[in-house]
């Protein structure tokens, strides 16, 4: 990654998470939401690698992400 | 008792240690004759010794416990075993009368060098049955063996299914309610549904987009019946095809009043999503998978239901916009506009992540990317909705770092001893860290403390 790039869009998460939830935003709940969104990405990947190797595919395939999203998504449910 | 039973006989004490080997020869026990004789012989050394005692104590086990068995005392052996076979050898010379006087005929001939209660074995051979005497007797060495053989036939059945018993009862498997589980997640925006929509028309020959979101037996009969099953039954008609899509959304019942109260304004909201396609042309997520299904999906479409028909007409009147990959603006359930996470991020953190998860260098292609972003978009979706509950539940309608913080300890993401701010060094990246530092230095980390010290008391005050 180069260096001055941005990590991420802190005004994209927040306005995805205030449309979501019709709710203002507090300072910094962004950070906390990408941190969350992070690690979800991480089970995510973790789970889909498991798959697609399982699978005995090269690398993750669109097949295993879709298979491991109701999984992951609904161990992130609050 | 024993001591008594020594005693008692000898009349005169003086004579008492020169008649007790008068006894023992006198006696026609040859098994205590033996024994003293081998234990003068064996005595000498302490391997002679350690050789007598288990031969002695495998001839016990020959005799003895044999002859109980037969009887099938097996319960009550178990415990006075012992004692009984010390009470015997003490007692042995003044019992010998009464054994033979038991046993009266069968026995006396065969046996005449075999000790008495051998005898008493042979005679319940003989008891048993008078043909299996060739049979019987070398099973006579075997009886321990025996004896296992007999418990493990009794005990094995009733342990094992007491086992399965316990464990089947004490796994206790996560629980969700039925409104959390993951086929209730329809409910998503108008954009989720959108794309949900996309997931099963695809009639090409993998899988859907979201075969994960729906029920396995709703989703896979149009994916697998596409290719080979029930392509008579799901496929001529594209009304079947709405009517199996939307029990998915319906089978939430926690939602389902939200989204009846939605579904009118969001009507509306597709009428503008249309207008905004045929204006921008970019609104579609998965432009590459539409492109091959422009053909079965707006042929023979009957427009009834509202926004299936307006998904389908979408891309029947966009064609030209299929390649286009560019996210473009979605509307959530709030009729609120947003864009989703830029690629370049979602990627950069799938391609890490999957290094991590032991996948090599493996290059995320478009369609494992676009099923990423749709599962982004999802998460979202969800997340913002967790945080409208926590924020309203706690009469705000700011969303605040608490909230998160109560969302990431319900996820058990955070714990007691995982802080949230431990978490982000560990999985951010630390020169992303530190750039995420750097724009706000001072509140990351002491508001966020603090917020995490009020979500202590929230969930305090929850759990009371």
């Amino acid at each position: 990654m180069a260096p001055g790039q941005k990590l991420y869009p802190r005004a994209t998460v927040r306005k995805i998470v205030k449309a979501h939830s019709k709710c203002n935003v507090s300072k910094n709940v962004d950070v906390m939401v990408f941190l969350d969104y992070v690690l979800f990405m991480q089970s995510l990947m973790k789970e889909a690698a498991i798959d697609s190797k399982q699978a005995g595919e090269r690398g993750v395939s669109a097949k295993s992400i879709k298979k491991v999203t109701a999984d992951t998504l609904a161990k992130f449910k609050g | 008792m024993a001591s008594n039973a020594d005693r008692a006989p000898p009349s005169t004490p003086g004579a008492a240690a020169a008649k007790t080997p008068n006894r023992r020869a006198r006696s026609a026990d040859p098994n205590s004759a033996r024994q003293s004789a081998s234990a003068r012989r064996g005595g000498a050394t302490p391997h002679g010794r350690a050789a007598f005692a288990a031969l002695q104590k495998r001839r016990t086990a020959l005799f003895t416990p044999g002859k109980e068995r037969r009887r099938s005392i097996r319960d009550q052996r178990e415990t006075p075993r012992d004692p009984l076979r010390a009470l015997s050898r003490l007692l042995a010379p003044s019992s010998q009368a009464i054994h033979s006087s038991s046993s009266p005929s069968d026995s006396g001939a065969n046996n005449s060098s075999l000790p008495v209660v051998a005898e008493e074995d042979e005679s319940h051979n003989f008891d048993d049955d008078s043909d299996d005497f060739m049979i019987e007797r070398p099973r006579l060495s075997l009886n321990l063996r025996e004896d296992d053989d007999d418990e493990y036939s009794e005990l094995k059945p009733p342990r094992l299914s007491g086992l399965e018993d316990y464990t089947a009862q004490s796994i206790e498997l996560p629980r969700r309610a039925i409104s959390e589980l993951p086929p209730g997640r329809p409910s998503l925006g108008s954009v989720g549904r959108e794309s949900d929509y996309h997931g099963p028309d695809i009639q090409s020959d993998d899988i859907g987009i979201d075969s994960g979101f729906f029920p396995p037996p709703v989703m896979e009969d149009p994916t697998v019946g596409g290719d080979s099953l029930f392509p008579p039954i799901e496929f001529p008609d594209p009304p079947d095809e709405s009517t199996f899509a939307m029990p998915a959304v319906e089978s939430s019942p926690a939602r389902e009043p939200m989204f009846l109260e939605d579904s009118e304004p969001r009507v509306g909201v597709e009428d503008e999503m249309e207008m905004e396609d045929e204006d921008e042309n970019e609104n579609e997520p998965f432009g590459l998978m539409d492109s091959d299904n422009d053909s079965p999906g707006p042929a023979d479409h009957q427009p009834e239901d509202t926004m299936l028909s307006l998904v389908t007409d979408q891309r029947a009147q966009s064609p030209q916009n299929a390649r286009r990959k560019k996210p473009g603006k979605k509307i959530s359930k709030h009729g609120i506009e947003y864009k989703s996470l830029p690629q370049g991020v979602v990627k950069r953190l799938a391609t890490t992540f999957a290094k991590t998860a032991g996948m090599g260098k493996a290059k995320i292609s478009p369609d494992t990317l676009d099923a990423i972003m749709q599962a982004t978009d999802w998460f979202m979706e969800q997340l913002g909705d967790d945080l409208q509950a926590y924020a309203k539940h706690a009469g705000r309608k700011t969303i605040d770092e608490s909230d998160m913080i109560t969302l990431m300890r319900r996820q058990r993401q955070t714990n007691p001893s995982t802080t949230p701010f431990a978490l982000a060094q560990r999985h951010l990246p630390r020169e992303l860290l530190q750039e995420l530092r750097m724009p706000v230095p001072a509140p990351i980390k002491g508001p966020r403390k603090k917020a995490q010290n009020d979500a202590r008391e929230d969930g305090e005050d929850d759990v009371t």
